[in-house]
């Protein structure tokens, strides 16, 4: 309760005339002085906050701009804050790269949203097409005997039909689940070739599909914004998001394989173990992950 | 956030300042109960829980091991452990049977018939098992919104259900995702099947 009577006060009040005396003296805006004293993820981060809670209409907006505004969004911010080009020559620049990648992640989860929210359809032949890609990269050398088989369980989904382990995940699932497997093939087969040892296998698929859900909450609750506005330095796109998973999936096998569990009944610890250490390591200002094979 | 957690945070403390000055002590705490919820994969255990623990069950995923979670009613808590369906996991089910004091089965009403034998022979081995056969049993018949789901008539006849279970506890309810109202209803039964456990034990 004190938590939500002090953001209320520093809102309101105690903000904006800690903002005007700065104005003051240092004759720069807010957005000025972010530009001059950070780099990277922070600077985005804090751009980002200062728009988000400033008083102006104008700046509130733009966090949300779409990319053919840009040019015309920056000019108004540059009116509204009185800002002169040929003062200050690097400010639009700067400006505009922060917006791409502030608006660009809200419509990165947007894109990942409407994916996700696509149920596997198997009268969609798009989606049979790549349920079919995937046994073929993951089982090169084994023919699928009938579309419903038990064969689906040796690329570890549940049951004869992969179609009813996606679930919340949809076709999303499916999607990263093909994208590592074509992409980081060897790692893919290792995985697979340990998955029936008792204590260090897990079911691909399944785990996979898990991962996605870790990965799209991760984006949903902007954990993932330090990462990405390191990462791209503009509009993060479909393709950034697999990287992530991909490098959650490497990563949670290499966790596994560490953390020696009893069995995979104790999958759910270990996931939740997995994703505290993800998360702290998402909440680090310089935070770069990327795949290391 | 804010506003809701303010109205929230002064409601309580009203609350507790009128029960100091009426000389009441702390409320009671509520009973905990153990249960184990089982059931075949899909057949909507991961969904009913979190829709009760007021969570969205629209980003749920297949459970794979155990899950536990802490399900609050207005008079019990009851600590569900959650065994995933799929046919690699149920092989385990019984080495977490310990410690229950009831058990949730959960099985889709509108399953293939394949299926729901493998549910019947499920439910049958968990009501003869040695360490959950004296605890008192929910059964629900869940999916019921799916046209092709079987009623809880059949579904009784099926399952054999008086014969076998006689001398137990049991409650076979219908359910679905679409009402929260009915399942509460169910789960409160089998909080009073807990509690009548509960006295019991102590009278003796």
């Amino acid at each position: 309760m004190f938590i939500s009577l002090w953001e209320f006060f520093y809102g309101h009040f105690f903000r904006f005339w800690m903002k005007w005396v700065l104005r003051q003296m240092t004759g720069k805006c807010e957005l000025q002085r972010i530009f001059d004293t950070y780099g990277g993820a922070q600077r985005t981060y804090r751009i980002e906050n200062s728009l988000t809670y400033s008083k102006s209409k104008v700046l509130q907006s733009a966090t949300q701009v779409a990319e053919s505004e840009l040019d015309r969004c920056v000019a108004d911010i540059m009116k509204e804050k009185n800002i002169c080009r040929e003062k200050d020559n690097s400010f639009q620049v700067c400006m505009k790269t922060c917006l791409l990648q502030i608006s660009g992640y809200k419509q990165l989860y947007q894109a990942v949203e409407n994916v996700r929210k696509k149920p596997y359809d198997s009268g969609n032949a798009q989606h049979e097409k790549l349920l079919l890609k995937l046994w073929s990269l993951l089982m090169p050398t084994e023919k699928l005997k009938a579309r419903i088989s038990k064969q689906w369980v040796d690329i570890g989904f549940q049951g004869d039909d992969p179609k009813t382990d996606f679930r919340g995940m949809g076709i999303l699932g499916l999607i990263n689940l093909v994208y590592f497997s074509e992409n980081y093939t060897s790692e893919a087969h290792q995985i697979l070739s340990r998955s029936n040892h008792p204590k260090l296998g897990y079911s691909y698929a399944i785990v996979g599909i898990n991962l996605t859900e870790m990965a799209y909450s991760l984006l949903k609750s902007e954990a993932l914004k330090l990462y990405l506005y390191n990462f791209v330095p503009g509009m993060p796109t479909m393709e950034h998001f697999q990287q992530f998973y991909c490098y959650l999936v490497y990563e949670f096998d290499k966790f596994w394989v560490e953390e020696e569990p009893e069995s995979i009944m104790y999958f759910n610890l270990y996931r939740e173990k997995f994703h505290e250490k993800i998360k702290g390591l998402l909440m680090d200002y310089n935070t770069v992950l990327t795949l290391k094979t | 956030m804010s506003d809701l957690r303010i109205t929230e945070a002064f409601l309580y403390m009203d609350y507790l300042c009128f029960r100091a000055l009426c000389c009441k002590g702390p409320p009671p705490a509520r009973p905990e109960y153990d249960l184990v919820c089982i059931g075949l994969t899909g057949s909507g255990k991961s969904s009913l829980l979190s829709k009760l623990c007021s969570e969205s069950p629209e980003n749920v995923v297949s459970t794979t091991g155990f899950s536990i979670k802490a399900v609050p009613f207005q008079n019990a808590i009851l600590n569900v452990k959650e065994l995933g369906g799929a046919d690699n996991i149920r092989k385990y089910w019984s080495r977490y049977y310990q410690g229950s004091q009831g058990v949730i089965f959960v099985l889709d009403s509108a399953s293939s018939e394949d299926d729901l034998e493998t549910a019947r022979n499920e439910l049958h081995s968990a009501l003869q098992h040695p360490q959950l056969c004296t605890l008192p049993f929910l059964i629900l018949a869940n999916h019921q919104d799916k046209p092709a789901a079987r009623s809880v008539q059949e579904i009784k006849k099926y399952f054999e259900l008086e014969p076998l279970a006689r001398g137990k506890r049991w409650i076979l309810q219908p359910s679905s995702l679409d009402d929260m109202d009915a399942l509460k209803d169910s789960f409160s039964q089998l909080i009073s099947l807990l509690e009548e456990k509960d006295l019991e034990a102590m009278r003796m």
